[in-house]
């Protein structure tokens, strides 16, 4: 999972959520092992968000799930529907 | 990679800078504020204004949490980190921002033990691995992070773990948008609001800047596309006489937010009367501090802090670049004396800054083509 570096941006400090897959739960925990897309792993918070699932989407910030994450597209607004059907 | 790659498509960008186009006003200039310090990044690193038209202006705002902490208050950070048999622990950006003196780096190279940590439970955890120490965590950060500082809170309650407190800088949203709009020098035509922020807290309280303001704004994702489709949703409100809150972001963001985000918030912060915003100036019912029943584990009750306040580097312009009064590039010092390396202002230190954001990504452009 990437840091605090410029490239990628803080993820922690900044306003931004990173998509995690879970992998294991912890359910006496309530925390979830999840990993980003490239493999990095993390114990994530998922009070907010249960029940979760096993190779579910979350988004997480600051080792906190706050959402999941939903594979759809943009969502359309009237005119570039062609843009981002 | 999967939900990434389909929002970074260049066809899809280019025919929505075409919608773009054709929603302007010939001759109209826009100004457009992106809240949030992570939008700002996204648009840098992508190019996204590269496709945007001169006279779409995006202004950046104070969504940056780093940036909006006053001097006074690292100060009082780097205080507590100096205490003896206190680990103190922060999130990375906040190590390099100068206080007055030093920064948590600095203070990190005189003996402090000072820890990264990339979120609360990693300091929960440090304080259970060192009962014989005391963990502060430095919790900052806008609503997106404050849920996270307060489970991590509960869990410290629960399991009784007495020897973990927080240095509570959580500050919100909606009391600085008021100020800028409020402020005299600055005139907008509308909001890219913050997606991660509307996570939790909803779409609902954005509403304000619309219904007093006659402001539009998109909630928007933090993706190219997001970006650029949230512009578009701006300048076609402006174009047909509206103003509302659209939710560009629908896909994750709820109108109501997440409830038990909210729910937890309201048990374990308070609102503070006043919060000192960096080239803000103290602003309001802005910041969060521990309500009552979690004061045992309120840093600033723990222990003893200056609460210093300190007046910015006369050189640094990170007030006016806050408010989108300047551009980071018209700042005396940028480049030049104040640089992600050796950053004098606290824009220059996340990559979320405006000003970092425009120097890392060779952003010098000062003349586009008019449409």
């Amino acid at each position: 999972m990437s840091g605090c570096v410029a490239d990628h941006g803080c993820i922690t400090c900044g306003d931004v959520a990173i998509p995690m897959r879970v992998v294991k739960i912890d359910e006496r925990r309530r925390l979830a092992l999840c990993a980003d897309a490239d493999g990095g792993r993390e114990t994530v918070e998922i009070a907010l968000v249960e029940p979760v699932s096993p190779e579910e989407w979350l988004l997480v910030h600051a080792g906190t799930a706050l959402s999941r994450a939903p594979g759809q597209r943009p969502v359309a607004v009237p005119g570039p529907e062609a843009a981002l059907a | 990679m999967k939900f990434v790659d389909e929002f970074r498509d260049a066809e899809l960008g280019r025919a929505l800078a075409g919608e773009i186009l054709a929603a302007l006003e010939p001759g109209r200039h826009y100004k457009i504020m992106e809240v949030c310090g992570g939008h700002t990044h996204s648009i840098y690193k992508y190019g996204v204004d590269d496709l945007l038209p001169a006279n779409v202006e995006l202004v950046h705002g104070p969504g940056c949490p780093v940036c909006v902490i006053p001097m006074g208050r690292v100060d009082d950070g780097i205080s507590l980190a100096h205490e003896p048999g206190v680990i103190f622990t922060c999130f990375g950006d906040m190590v390099r921002v100068p206080g007055s003196n030093q920064s948590l780096l600095d203070a990190k190279a005189q003996g402090a033990d000072v820890r990264i940590v990339y979120s609360p439970l990693d300091a929960l955890r440090i304080a259970k691995q060192n009962p014989d120490l005391e963990i502060v965590f430095f919790a900052i950060g806008f609503e997106t992070t404050a849920p996270s500082t307060a489970l991590t809170l509960r869990r410290a309650k629960a399991e009784h773990v007495g020897n973990f407190s927080v240095m509570c800088s959580h500050v919100t949203i909606v009391p600085p948008l008021r100020a800028l709009l409020e402020s005299p020098d600055l005139r907008l035509d509308g909001f890219i609001g913050p997606g991660h922020v509307a996570t939790v807290v909803g779409a609902r309280p954005f509403q304000f800047l619309p219904d007093q303001y006659g402001k539009p704004v998109a909630i928007s994702g933090f993706e190219p596309l997001d970006l650029l489709q949230s512009v578009l949703m701006v300048l076609r409100q402006l174009a047909d006489g509206r103003a509302e809150v659209e939710n560009q972001y629908a896909r994750v963001v709820p109108w109501e937010g997440n409830v038990r985000a909210l729910e937890i918030m309201n048990e374990v912060f308070a609102l503070r009367p006043h919060f000192e915003w960096r080239g803000l100036g103290f602003i309001s019912q802005s910041a969060l501090r521990l309500s009552d029943e979690y004061a045992e584990w309120d840093a600033e009750l723990r222990f003893s802090v200056p609460g210093v306040r300190v007046a910015d580097p006369k050189a640094c312009q990170c007030g006016e670049v806050l408010k989108g009064v300047i551009k980071p590039w018209e700042c005396k010092v940028f480049g030049t004396a104040c640089t992600p390396e050796r950053p004098i202002g606290t824009c220059m230190v996340s990559p979320e800054g405006a000003c970092a954001a425009y120097y890392n990504y060779g952003r010098f452009a000062r003349e586009r083509e008019v449409a």
